[in-house]
Order: C-alpha cells, then sequence, then structure tokens
C-alpha cells in the first residue's frame, strides 16, 4: 500500500514538473521582418505586464514611431529565463540586426549575450545590470550610486547640512542596497554635521521597515532623518513614526517612487523619493541599438539620470501610474 | 507547563525509571524552565547594555511585533508534535493579506467579513494540506512546500504583484490599536496561546496530537483516527496563519503580495528553540512563546545596540544554536 502511494506520488510529481516545463518549450514564432534596407530590432522584454516596464516599452515605441525604416520585434518572456533565451536564439535565426534585452534574471543574462556575440549580432542590455555585463555591445540604465546620492542630497539640503541619520537597508548584498546606501554614505561624508547615528537592515519590506524604525525609536536616540533604500521600507518608518506622533521631527526618504509611495509624497509624509526614467532607458536603448545596427560607434555604458520626485512635482509622476 | 503526555513520553524515549532522585528533579527543572532562563538572562543582558531596553514600551513594543510570528509558531508547534512540518505560512499570510485587504476598503463590507474571509482562506489552505499529507500519504515537507509556492503565486496572481491599500480604520484597528493601553495584537496573541494551550492538554485532540507524534503507528492500532487528526492540525495551522495575515495586513495598512517572507522559518525557529522536537512528540505552547519572545529580545535589542546589519545575522544565527544546544544537553543528561 505505502508502496504504491509512493509510485502514484512519483508520478505525479513527474507529471506537475513535465507541465512545468513543457510551457518553456513554447516556440515563440515572431514574424521576420527582413525587407532589404530596412532596420530590424528585436526586443526581448521579461515581462508586458509589469507597470514600470511597460513605461519602459513605451519610451521605446515612441522612439521607434521617429526613426525611418526601423522595425522592433517585442517579445515577452512572461518572467521565465528560458523562455528569454528561446526567444533570443529566434532573434538570432531571424538575423535581426541588433539585439535590445532586458534581462529577465542576472544569472542568465550573460548565456544570452555569449550568443549574441557568436552570432555577430550587436546586443544592447537596458535596465539590469550583471557580472560580465561589458560584453554586450552597450549597457544602458541608471547607475544606482547616483540614486542614493541624489536621495541624500536632497535630505541634506532640507536639514541644513547637519543633523543624525538613520539609514535602512534593503537586503544587505543586494547590488542596489551596496550602491544606494554607499551613495548616502559618498554624501554624508561631504558634511561634517551629518553622521549615520542607526544602520539597520529592513529587508525591502514595509512591515520589518516599522519594526525596525519601532526599535530605533525606543533606543532614545535623536533622529533628523531616516533614508531608506527604497520607498515600502520609508513607508514602514512613516508609519511607526506616525503612530509615535514623531513623523514632524523627522524626514522620511525613499527610493523607487512606487504609486504607494506618490501617495505619501502628497500627503507630505515622505519628503524625497527618486524615480528611475523609465521612458527614457527605453528610448536611450533603443537610439544605441539602432547606431550599432548602423555600424556606428556606441559607449559601452550609457546612463540616464535619475529623477528626484517630491511634493513640488509629486502630481507629474501620479500622472505617469494612471 | 509541560503536559502529562509529553512528558511521558519523553521519559519513555530516554528510558528512564520513574523514580526521581534530587539530581533528578534539578534536571527536570532544566528541563522545564532551560528556555525561560535563557531568556531572561537574555533580557538582563539586553538591560545593562541599554538602558532604554527595559521599559514598558519597549517591552510592548517587542511582544507586539512577536506577534504575528508567535501566532504563527504556535500553529507549527503542534504540526511539529506530529512529526510533521508547515512551510506554508509566510505564503499563506501574504495570500490572505491581499484577499482581507481587498475585502477591507471604507464604505464596503463590514469588518467582520475582511477577517472572516482570511481565517476562511487559511483554514481552507491548512485543510488541503492536511488532506492531501493524510490521505495521499505524501510528506509534509513536500506538501507544504507546494503550498509556500502556490499560496505565493496566487498572492501576486489576484494582486497583480501591487500593494493593496486604502482600507478602513476599523479594519486598522486590529493590528494597530490598543485596549486599556496593550495592543491588540498582543491580545489577540495571548488568546490563541490560552486557546492552544487548552486544546493540547485539556482535551482528546491534544492527547491524541501527543499520541500520534510519540508513535503513530501505535497510534492508528489504539483506534485514532489519524487522517482526521492530521487534517485538524494542519487546518489549524492554516487558520493561525490566516488569523496572522489579516493582523499584519491590518499592522502595515495595506495587503501585500511580499509579505511574511521567511515567517515560516521563523516560527519553526521559535518552535525549535521552545523545545519542540522536530522528530515529534514533545513541545509545549508555552516552550514555543518563550521561543518567539527570544527571537524578539534578539532583534530588538541589537536594532537598539545598532549592531551593524552583518553582525546581527551572524548573532542571530550563533544564539539560535548556542540557546538549542543549551537546551538539548539537558535531554542526553536526564
Amino acid at each position: 500500500m505505502k508502496g504504491r502511494m509512493k509510485w502514484i506520488s512519483l508520478v505525479v510529481l513527474l507529471f506537475s514538473f513535465s507541465l512545468l516545463f513543457g510551457c518553456n518549450k513554447q516556440q515563440e514564432t515572431a514574424q521576420s521582418g527582413d525587407k532589404p534596407g530596412k532596420i530590424v530590432i528585436g526586443a526581448a522584454l521579461p515581462d508586458f505586464d509589469d507597470k514600470w516596464l511597460s513605461y519602459l516599452q513605451d519610451g521605446m515605441k515612441e522612439y521607434a514611431k521617429t526613426q525611418k525604416d526601423v522595425e522592433v520585434i517585442y517579445v515577452d518572456a512572461m518572467n521565465d529565463a528560458n523562455k528569454q533565451l528561446s526567444q533570443v536564439e529566434n532573434f538570432i535565426q531571424q538575423k535581426v540586426d541588433a539585439i535590445v534585452i532586458i534581462p529577465v534574471d542576472t544569472v542568465s543574462a550573460p548565456q544570452m549575450v555569449e550568443k549574441a556575440n557568436q552570432a555577430n549580432i550587436p546586443i544592447v542590455v537596458v535596465n539590469r545590470i550583471f557580472d560580465g555585463v561589458d560584453k554586450a555591445t552597450a549597457y544602458v540604465g541608471s547607475e544606482s550610486i547616483k540614486s542614493g546620492i541624489m536621495q541624500m542630497e536632497e535630505v541634506a539640503k532640507m536639514l541644513g547640512g547637519k543633523g543624525n541619520i538613520a539609514i535602512m537597508n534593503g537586503q544587505m548584498g543586494h547590488e542596489a542596497q551596496i550602491k544606494r546606501t554607499e551613495g548616502n554614505k559618498q554624501v554624508i561624508k561631504k558634511y561634517p554635521g551629518m553622521k549615520v547615528v542607526l544602520e539597520g537592515t529592513a529587508e525591502w519590506d514595509r512591515a520589518k521597515g516599522m519594526s525596525l524604525m519601532e526599535n530605533w525609536l525606543q533606543s532614545g536616540k535623536k533622529i533628523d532623518a531616516v533614508v531608506a533604500n527604497n520607498d515600502e521600507m520609508a513607508i514602514g518608518a512613516i508609519m511607526a513614526l506616525e503612530a509615535a506622533g514623531k513623523l514632524n521631527d523627522v524626514i522620511v526618504a525613499g527610493i523607487d517612487a512606487t504609486p504607494d509611495a506618490l501617495e505619501y509624497v502628497k500627503q507630505g509624509k515622505l519628503k524625497v523619493t527618486v524615480f528611475q526614467n523609465a521612458k527614457g532607458q527605453g528610448q536611450g536603448g533603443l537610439e544605441v541599438a539602432i547606431k550599432a545596427a548602423k555600424g556606428e560607434k556606441v559607449e559601452k555604458f550609457n546612463w540616464i539620470p535619475y529623477e528626484l520626485v517630491t511634493k513640488d512635482n509629486v502630481d507629474e509622476y501620479i500622472k505617469k501610474w494612471q | 507547563m509541560e503536559s502529562q503526555v509529553s512528558v511521558t513520553n519523553k521519559r519513555e524515549k530516554a528510558g528512564v525509571s520513574s523514580t526521581a532522585t534530587s539530581k533528578d528533579k534539578l534536571y527536570r527543572f532544566f528541563d522545564r524552565y532551560g528556555m525561560l532562563m535563557i531568556l531572561i538572562g537574555l533580557v538582563i543582558l539586553m538591560s545593562i547594555l541599554s538602558p532604554t531596553f527595559f521599559t514598558t514600551g519597549n517591552l510592548l513594543n517587542i511582544v507586539r511585533q512577536m506577534s504575528v510570528v508567535g501566532i504563527v509558531a504556535i500553529g507549527v508547534t503542534i504540526v511539529i508534535i506530529t512529526t510533521g512540518i508547515d512551510l506554508s505560512s509566510g505564503s499563506v499570510i501574504a495570500l490572505v493579506s491581499v484577499v482581507a485587504a481587498s475585502f477591507a476598503h471604507p464604505d464596503t463590507y463590514p469588518v467582520i467579513v475582511p477577517i472572516l474571509i482570511g481565517l476562511g482562506l487559511g483554514l481552507l489552505t491548512g485543510v488541503i494540506n492536511g488532506t492531501i499529507i493524510s490521505k495521499a500519504n505524501i510528506a509534509p515537507f513536500i506538501v507544504t512546500l507546494g503550498m509556500m509556492t502556490a499560496a505565493r503565486g496566487a498572492a501576486l496572481l489576484f494582486s497583480d504583484g501591487r500593494p493593496i491599500g486604502n482600507l478602513s480604520p476599523s479594519f486598522l484597528w486590529i493590528g494597530q490599536g490598543d485596549v486599556l493601553g496593550i495592543p491588540v495584537p498582543i491580545l489577540i496573541f495571548a488568546l490563541v496561546g490560552v486557546i492552544s494551550y487548552i486544546l493540547l492538554n485539556k482535551t482528546k485532540f491534544g492527547k491524541y496530537v501527543y499520541a500520534i507524534g510519540g508513535n503513530e503507528q501505535a497510534a492508528v492500532i489504539a483506534g485514532v483516527n489519524v487522517d482526521k487528526y492530521k487534517i485538524f492540525v494542519y487546518g489549524y495551522a492554516g487558520l493561525l496563519s490566516g488569523l496572522a495575515g489579516v493582523i499584519l495586513t491590518s499592522r502595515i495598512s495595506s495587503g501585500q503580495p511580499t509579505a511574511g517572507m521567511m515567517y515560516e522559518l521563523d516560527a519553526i525557529a521559535a518552535a525549535v528553540i521552545g523545545g519542540t522536537s522536530l522528530a515529534g512528540g514533545i513541545g509545549t505552547i508555552g516552550g514555543t512563546i518563550v521561543g518567539a519572545l527570544i527571537i524578539g529580545v534578539m532583534n530588538n535589542g541589537l536594532d537598539l545596540l545598532n549592531v551593524s546589519p552583518y553582525w546581527q545575522q551572524i548573532l542571530k544565527g550563533v544564539i539560535i544554536t548556542v540557546a538549542v544546544f543549551i537546551d538539548s544537553r539537558k535531554n542526553r543528561k536526564s
């Protein structure tokens, strides 16, 4: 009896795995637009449903319209790295003139860059940076450290260049955590009147940000500003400060400009957040890819600047998400 | 704190005769209260290191922060006593969080609706776990791992990957309100503790739970409907995850598909620190609450002392291992 159940469960397991992997094999048959004289760009995007990425795609589409004789084929990997790999292989088979890719993950990305290089097709990586990205034709994105610098500089301005800073880190070891905090600290170093009095991690999470802030408030240390690696943790800090009746004494800053965070900016609770320019990255990525397809020389790293969001300009960003 | 049944089980396992010498008594005292003493030791240590640690405000703060994980840990403890495991709690919290939040907008449904939906959904996931585990006889680790993945996926699907905000004030009271100065999550945590203690120590259900964990075959032979009780046990754990999800959602004022990440491991750690044996048959509600408080005191104390996040992770790992090591020695000696 027990032995038979084991077999049945094994079969069920194998069946579900085969279902899982079977889906990956679906081949994308994007139509080939191989007309003479026309530049064809293959754009491999990770997820059409993601709101932020949809703005990036809009940026590409708008730029494509301004270009003569350029055709862009968009494919959706549905956040599946395996699927993205076969899509890139299809682009290579179709002999597109250049590939624009936003990798699903940074682990599988080098392999796709390698495949394009072997086929001698220029490949431009957008938004998500990884080790070995220099093997690609070019990278277009925003430099994480800049967002930390921008965020901290605005806070320093609000504090008049002096005060006690508490830094709330994301998951320790993530690229964004390391760089954003590094950016914060670079700015703090410039001001002798500012120092980091507390530093902890809340793992990008609102509930954990709230708990960390509650604990900090119990420590009795004077805090003038809480600088968080992302908006969710900043919102957690705001909620803890509000419950303790101390929100008016402390400046809270985040990064990402998520729709929730923009509401907090509008209410004046979140003083600063930083927006990663989605359209700018999309447009920049396509621009570089077209140049590369034409055989022109391109810069290896192309940085798209971040944008600072405060109460003064928040409405314009709220509109972006609607 | 320890139930009669578990003490007998443990002594049978250790092969100890029932004549108690004075040395034996001392070990039994450690056996029962060892972890409580470690908790008290930690509290004293933190109070010396940080002048703001031992204040009413901060102590309430610690218990409030641990309420969510503590409630989950109580359910997980009962599961582990039956030699099972539940890895799905954190994901169930996320699923309950987004679904309950979507019924908790102001001026839509009365506050009881999102609460009941949250509890019901938690119960449902638990009953599914329990039914597959007992009827299809698949290892709890695999079944609840599957639920962990599926529930997280369902939470993301339901919410489109985004937080759900704009919740009614009466719903927010569950996680943010207080009664006579005591935060509501703490009151719920205490209530769950008392109910679970009674369930485990004063009812037939509790007796059978320990019996199943002690020796499942013997329980079957003795006529216990093991399948039924396993479904109850996983159902109860699911229900408590649902409750934890409702509290967490209310506390952070939004339903989050990424909420509760890794909470299952904190809950299992609390149970194990509290003396629950992963081999089954041994474990108490009081022990688990002490275990949860040890984790809470560590988190809070290390934050107060502004220990670097890297060191915090190392210290937490060391303290958990050392605590369980000290605790396990008593079992060998007795």
